[in-house]
């Protein structure tokens, strides 16, 4: 007697109309929508481009936690170390002058919601747990296109053979390059000037351990997260760099303007290896070797280049709705990721209880992301990014140098009174912000930024 | 005409995550995870051309532990009709002679007219298994097959295979056991909707040692191989020299060969 198969298999499956909603990308935002859909009980596939979520992120590394840890239980979550310093320095070509900053309490749980993660495994482990409350990941699969029907979206086009497959709504959330978005005109291409350019390398050192906690001076689950503005990070571009301490591994890299990066004969990866190379960096990563190196976008237009966040039959969410946060003290984009996923998620999820598709029925979604911090410090910050860019030269400059001039002069030893150190530091940094009106009109120009 | 082409695919630890522990040299294969052996997908593709040609059924068979089922949805997501799984404790400890048999045994009762293999795998990478099955069961045998074409009217399956200075083309009856060569059919990408399906709602058909009757026949006891012993190798010093005029190269060259 021969064994049989069971014969229950679909010869040609079709899963048109089968979910309730397609999420395109699996990055935070988009793992974020899936979760919050597939826990209001909706059937959602999420469609990621990579081998596995992450795979194709890059990141700088600071996670910001206050939301995801409210949609799902965060404590196995695959994070780094969580930040116990940070750090403001300002470059000149050859100097430095820091601020730091060491909280007793970010040592103590939730640890200010702010851990370095890597994407690669951070991501996966976010989409599974949509995918642990009834979502459907799909990788390797690009979306190519959104189909329409009587002016609506309808579904999704993406690179594979019969590609096509049709849901109710679609939630973009493809980050900054955001082809899909623009190519349906759901949003315009950002003009140059909001867009800055990314570049990250993973450094590990292989000579001996604990290099890491020596240099930063870090014990057990501990790390930093540095940054850095001035000349000596970016050169005369508008931008910074930044350094961030991962378990056995050290994130570096820069962020600026992709106008300046390509209006000056200066690469990206130049940029970097010249902020590696800075006498304040280069002995925090001496002896390292490269372990990734990756490139990215990042959307910087503000609260004034937010598109219109819903259509009919979708929600744009995360980078690809240009909700990043990126002003010299603050670089900001996850947490607002996960936010805005979880509101146009809500908001789908409750149309779709009452059955409806049109853009007023998401409304729900631009509404409370409006009440959120999410809008909220977009707008907040708006006016700096103009205000830094008029005052590009000092900030980045000349500012550094005087405060470096400054300090060299205050602690000068030599056989002087100290009061005429004093003197000359306080005329160094007054000259460069030109004189007392100049000092107090910069305090009452950025006051704003902490407070 | 409509054939039933039956592909044998076995999971494999991911070769690029698989680790050489630094102080014993040894494979760490237990931290890595499993996935399709590489060849399998090209015979899988195989399979494929053969049903665009002739029509019928691809059927994807795997002997291995329950979680082999993994790599058989993935089969079915690249475009199998369907698939079995063949597992069972009785299998522990099978070396490529009860390996061989058991897929012998399931093509059969698959009533397989053809049926395909990868050239190896990448794990213990022997070849035998599709000659293996061929011999069980006194079927034909092609192997190294760089292309295939069907010839239903002949009930024959032609095979094209590299020979020294050129290739030949045989033809064979059916049923017939098929090892694709490495590198020369390209996977196709999977179709979207199948995709879905194979990797989220397709559950594989499971066999057992006593469904396909080999209970005594199969496992260490009844496995040829013995393992002799285990060495590692230490990497020979190899001497590099960067020349900068070509003609020192050949100084260079005859003073290694004198
Ligand atoms: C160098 C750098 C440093 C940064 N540092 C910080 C920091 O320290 N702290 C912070 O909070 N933020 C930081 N950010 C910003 C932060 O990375 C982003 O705001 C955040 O990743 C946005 O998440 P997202 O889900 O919207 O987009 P992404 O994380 O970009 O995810 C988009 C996903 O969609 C997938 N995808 C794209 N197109 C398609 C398609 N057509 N089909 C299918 N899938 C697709 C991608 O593969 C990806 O997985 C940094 C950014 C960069 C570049
Ligand atoms: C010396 C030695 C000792 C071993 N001892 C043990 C042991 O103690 N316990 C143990 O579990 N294993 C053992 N193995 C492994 C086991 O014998 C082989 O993995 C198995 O027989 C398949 O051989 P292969 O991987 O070399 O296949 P190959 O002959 O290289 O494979 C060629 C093709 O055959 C097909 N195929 C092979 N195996 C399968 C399968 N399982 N299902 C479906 N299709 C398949 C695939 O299409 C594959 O591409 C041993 C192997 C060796 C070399």
């Amino acid at each position: 007697m021969s064994p049989e198969l069971e014969s229950d298999t679909v010869a040609d499956p079709n899963y048109d109309d089968e979910f309730d909603a397609i999420v395109v990308g699996a990055g935070l935002a988009g793992s974020a929508a899936a979760l919050t859909m597939a826990n209001r009980g909706l059937d959602v596939l999420l469609i990621e481009r990579g081998s596995s979520p992450g795979a194709k992120n890059v990141f700088g590394g600071v996670l910001y936690t206050p939301t995801i840890r409210e949609l799902t239980d965060f404590d196995d979550a695959p994070v780094e170390r969580y930040v116990a310093e940070r750090r403001f320095s300002m470059l000149s070509k050859d100097d430095e002058t820091a601020v730091s900053l060491r909280p007793g309490e970010w040592h103590e749980k939730p640890h200010n919601d702010s851990y370095t993660v890597l994407r690669g495994d951070f991501d996966e482990w976010f989409a599974e747990q949509a995918a642990e409350e009834g979502a459907t990941l799909l990788n390797s699969t690009t979306v190519t296109g959104l189909i329409r029907e009587d002016g609506r979206i309808a579904g999704v086009e993406t690179d594979r053979p019969d590609g096509t497959i049709r849901a109710p709504y679609v939630v973009l959330a493809e980050g900054g390059n955001s082809l899909v978005s623009e190519g349906a005109n759901l949003k315009q291409t950002e003009t140059r000037e909001n867009v800055a350019v990314g570049v990250k390398e993973v450094l590990e050192f292989p000579q001996r351990d604990e290099v890491i906690e020596d240099r930063f001076r870090l014990t057990d689950e501990a790390g930093v997260s540095y940054h850095y503005f001035g000349e000596g990070a970016v050169g005369d571009a508008f931008g910074g760099g930044f350094i961030y301490t991962n378990e056995d591994t050290v994130s570096i890299g820069v962020a600026y303007r992709i106008e300046d990066a390509a209006a000056h004969d200066q690469s990206p990866e130049e940029t970097l290896n010249a902020f590696k190379s800075h006498p304040a960096v280069a002995p925090l990563v001496r002896n390292a070797r490269t372990v990734e190196y990756s490139a990215k976008t990042i959307p910087e237009g503000g609260a004034e280049s937010i598109p219109d966040l819903v259509h009919d039959g979708a929600a744009i969410v995360g980078d690809a709705a240009g909700l990043v946060l990126n002003n010299g003290v603050h670089l900001e984009g996850t947490n607002m990721a996960v936010e805005s996923g979880y509101h146009a998620g809500n908001a789908i999820a409750r149309a779709a209880d009452k059955g409806r598709v049109g853009a007023d029925a998401l409304q729900a979604y631009p509404e409370s992301l409006e009440e959120s911090f999410v809008v909220k410090n977009l707008e907040h910050y708006q006016w700096m990014m103009n205000a830094v860019e008029e005052d590009r030269d000092l900030l980045f400059e000349d500012l550094p140098r005087a405060f470096a001039d400054a300090g060299t002069e205050y602690f000068r030893m030599d056989r002087q009174p100290k009061e005429s150190h004093a003197k000359n530091a306080k005329s160094a940094v007054l000259s460069a912000v030109g004189g007392w009106t100049g000092a107090a009109k910069l305090a009452l120009r950025y006051r704003k930024v902490v407070t | 005409m409509s054939w039933t082409i039956v592909v044998g695919v076995k999971q494999v630890p991911d070769a690029d995550e698989v680790g050489i522990d630094p102080d014993t040299g040894r494979l760490d294969r237990a931290s890595a995870p499993a996935v399709m052996n590489g060849p399998d997908r090209e015979a899988l593709e195989a399979a494929f051309r053969i049903r665009d040609q002739v029509g019928g059924e691809v059927i994807a068979m795997s002997m291995g532990p329950p979680n082999a089922k993994t790599v058989l949805k993935e089969a079915v997501a690249m475009g199998c009709d369907d698939a079995v799984l063949i597992s069972d404790r009785a299998f522990g400890g099978s070396d490529t002679w009860p390996t061989s048999l058991t897929l012998a045994r399931a093509a059969e009762a698959l009533e397989a007219d053809v049926v395909i293999c990868g050239e190896e795998t990448t794990d213990s990478s022997t070849g035998q298994v599709p000659p293996g099955i061929a011999a069980h069961n006194g079927w034909a045998q092609l192997t190294y097959a760089e292309a295939v074409d069907a010839r239903p009217e002949e009930d024959r399956l032609a095979a094209r295979r590299d020979v020294e200075g050129g290739h030949e083309l045989v033809a064979a009856d059916l049923p017939v056991v098929v090892a694709a060569a490495y590198g020369e059919f390209d996977p196709r990408p999977a179709p979207l909707h199948r995709k879905i399906y194979g990797e989220n709602d397709f559950e594989p058909t499971v066999w057992d040692a006593e469904d396909l009757e080999i209970k005594d026949e199969v496992g260490l006891e009844v496995s040829p191989t013995s393992v002799g012993g285990m060495e590692t190798v230490d990497p020979v010093e190899r001497k590099g020299e960067v020349v900068d005029e070509i003609d020192d190269l050949a100084d260079s060259i005859e003073e290694v060969v004198a």
